[in-house]
């Protein structure tokens, strides 16, 4: 038998290692720094936390909060609709493949240009309010942009239209590796497609899905800047201004990137313990289930 | 002996291709440092490296630019890289290559504190110790640009603001073409009977925010006494709670509750509510000069005039065109100041500056040019009056940037959107002014010296 000793393993990952940390941790270390500079150019003086306090007595800071929080409802709308047409893709409804492509095209656009298709689509005179006033359903032509209440929901529609895909296709993947018994059997007990869905097929997806609720609610929380820029530019006023856009903001724009870190190290923080959280409830249920 | 072949392993894979990349970082550290000097110097002598923008609001610019630097090349022997940037890159992605140390050799400057943070930063070089003074006096790049007495940018092209409007219109709505509104009250009449004739009176998108910043230049200038004042107001030394500091937004609410704005304006970026106008939907707009020019391409010369905003403030500044230059400057470490000043001095040649009206038909930054080639009347109007004449300088360029996010963005979108008074708009502004005096301590400071440049 061919023995090493018992550091030279440690050897072999150490590049690994070294690369993880330099793409990973690095920027974290650095992002954290900066959260607590006065950051002018490319360093500036220890502030402490007070960035942090600021970043908190920022009211439009508090009104991206707001609307970072409200996007995370879109997550159970994403997650139900997703599940919706993987289950009836699967039920193999004649020319399923075709739809597969024809949902799943969405999710291979560009966020950008879904982001500005859709800023004139929604517009109060564009495609979509045309269509609705042709058909005679003027009190359905919203003014989607400009109005502060429905600004946020239009993004969150295009969200959930462009978002939905990736879903369809994880679930999907997942019902075809089902074994199909289950579903044979409790046809033969009657259950009608509800039931089927209920008690055969959702217990089914239980991983997927909670691996779906976490992405998704990552994507709310740190992925919708392009969507919220290019559609709304985070208005009328501050109404559909989100967490991304005040970093970029800050960190760009009024060229203040030690509190643009600070709201991100707060973002991090958040999703981070989102995750545990749900994977500390996953490994319980799990436990439950082998007890 | 026989020869064996043993497939590759994983790990003899890993191996080789780690000793594959460290041999070819080697070969090419060896390689950067053994040419590095060489390479600059022959870079210095052949390739400048440009970053700017004009094309988006100065239709046809580019065409100057092109050959401008074709005809550089030609008389010096140095290529320029020229890099169009977007509008909301142009700016912070050159702080950013500053800050790593590897900016442009010239670099397009909006005017003011656009250019002035990063002068504070740091990276931009004065101008005074590269350039002749008389090519920097003639450059018309505006006291917003003299930071401590120092020169940090010259001029390109100019940007009038104020009303563009449809003559065909006025025509027809019983207005006279020749005599567009001068006072508030005349402005309102006329709007009344535009949009009594079935005209959209003012066409304009404010969903980007642009379209806000103009109107507030346009609007609050009028209540000004100086730009001192403006600044001041901006750093909170002076209090937006004022009514006086707030009545260009009152007028503005007043404007949107009279109907006389397209009712998509929240919906609609800038250049799209422009073009309500240059469709001939809408019988106004809120426009620069560099614009004037393709509306008249697309509504026939005859039928397109021009006005500064009508009164209602009673500040020195009021009823005084508003001009801007945009400009470019010399970034403190681009590989070559000598050459990228060079270029600059060539841009604002007698006859470059001539070039750009013939060519693209802008109007340069520059005392130098002849605007009797202008043979058009409105543009030779804009000429005289926005350019050669008395002007106020474009206030929103002191504006700090939290402001324009914060609150003009914030009080124009809710204003037109109707959920917000003029004078919840200048509460708003008092507020977000002690917020920004928070958050940026260090600028106060920096400001306020830049206001003795201005005074």
């Amino acid at each position: 038998m061919l023995r090493t000793r018992p550091w030279v393993p440690y050897l072999y990952v150490t590049p690994a290692l070294a690369l993880l940390a330099l793409v990973f941790a690095y920027p974290v270390v650095r992002v954290v720094d900066f959260s607590t500079r006065l950051i002018r150019g490319a360093s500036g003086p220890y502030v402490g936390s007070l960035n942090y306090q600021l970043v908190w007595e920022d009211p439009t800071f508090r009104d991206a909060l707001e609307h970072s929080a409200l996007l995370l409802l879109a997550v159970p709308v994403l997650t139900a609709l997703a599940i919706f047409f993987a289950v009836l893709l699967y039920e193999g409804v004649r020319g399923w493949r075709v739809y597969r492509s024809v949902l799943f095209l969405p999710y291979i656009l560009a966020v950008p240009i879904v982001g500005i298709v859709a800023s004139y689509i929604f517009q109060l005179n564009g495609a979509l309010n045309s269509m609705l006033r042709a058909v005679h359903l003027d009190g359905l032509a919203l003014d989607w942009l400009g109005s502060e209440r429905l600004s946020l929901l239009t993004v969150g529609i295009v969200i959930v239209w462009r978002e939905v895909g990736f879903g369809i296709l994880l679930f999907l993947a997942r019902l075809l590796t089902m074994d199909g018994e289950q579903l044979e059997a409790a046809r033969i007990d009657g259950a009608g497609w509800w039931s089927q869905l209920r008690y055969v097929i959702i217990p089914e997806l239980k991983g997927t899905i909670e691996f779906y609720v976490v992405v998704a609610s990552i994507t709310m929380l740190a992925w919708v800047f392009a969507y919220v820029y290019t559609i709304t530019a985070g208005g009328p006023g501050t109404s559909s201004t989100v967490l991304e856009l005040y970093i970029y903001n800050q960190g760009l724009r009024n060229s203040l990137p030690g509190m643009a870190s600070a709201v991100a190290v707060v973002l991090l923080g958040a999703t981070l313990v989102s995750i545990t959280l749900l994977m500390f409830v996953r490994a319980r249920a799990q436990r439950q289930e082998l007890a | 002996m026989e020869e064996v072949t043993r497939p590759l392993s994983r790990r003899r894979l890993l191996q080789l291709t780690a000793g594959g990349v460290g041999a070819m970082a080697l070969a090419r550290g060896l390689a950067v440092a053994d040419g590095a000097h060489a390479a600059l110097a022959a870079q210095r002598a052949s390739t400048l490296k440009m970053w700017w923008w004009g094309q988006q609001e100065a239709v046809g610019i580019q065409k100057w630019m092109t050959d401008t630097l074709k005809k550089f090349q030609q008389q010096d022997g140095v290529k320029v890289s020229a890099t169009l940037m977007d509008t909301n890159n142009v700016i912070p992605q050159f702080t950013n290559a500053a800050a790593a140390g590897h900016p442009p050799d010239v670099q397009f400057l909006f005017n003011g504190i656009y250019h002035m943070e990063n002068v504070w930063l740091g990276y931009i070089n004065e101008l005074n110790s590269l350039l002749p003074a008389s090519v920097l006096k003639s450059s018309g790049a505006t006291n917003l640009s003299v930071y401590k007495g120092k020169q940090y940018r010259v001029g390109f092209y100019s940007v009038g603001f104020g009303i563009a409007y449809n003559k065909s219109h006025f025509r027809k709505a019983g207005l006279d073409p020749n005599n567009p509104p001068k006072t508030w009250a005349q402005f309102l009449k006329a709007c009344q009977k535009l949009k009594a004739s079935g005209y959209i009176p003012i066409g304009g998108g404010v969903k980007d925010g642009f379209l806000g910043e103009w109107y507030l230049v346009n609007a609050l200038t009028q209540n000004l006494n100086s730009p001192a004042e403006a600044l001041n107001l901006f750093i909170g030394k002076l209090d937006w709670k004022n009514p006086r500091y707030y009545e260009h937004w009152s007028r503005l609410e007043e404007l949107k509750k009279k109907g006389y704005f397209n009712n998509d304006i929240n919906s609609l970026q800038l250049y799209q509510g422009i073009q309500l106008f240059d469709t001939g939907k809408a019988s106004m707009c809120f426009n620069t000069t560099p614009a004037i020019p393709n509306s008249q391409k697309l509504l026939g010369a005859q039928n397109v005039g021009y006005f500064v905003m009508p009164r209602f403030g009673h500040g020195k500044m009021a009823g005084i065109p508003i001009t801007d230059t945009q400009g470019f400057g010399i970034p403190t470490k681009g590989s070559d100041h000598e050459t990228a000043a060079k270029l600059l001095a060539f841009m604002h040649s007698k006859e470059r500056v001539q070039a750009m009206w013939t060519l693209s038909r802008q109007i340069p930054a520059s005392s130098r040019f002849n605007g009797n080639v202008i043979a058009d009347p409105l543009l030779r109007m804009v000429q005289r009056r926005w350019v050669a004449g008395k002007h106020n300088v474009y206030i929103a360029d002191l504006m700090p940037t939290k402001f324009w996010t914060d609150a003009m963005f914030v009080a124009s979108q809710k204003i037109l959107a109707g959920s917000m008074t003029g004078k919840q708009a200048g509460d708003l502004a008092a507020e977000v002014t002690q917020t920004w005096k928070r958050q940026n301590p260090d600028m106060v400071q920096n400001y306020t010296t830049w206001g003795k440049d201005l005074a």
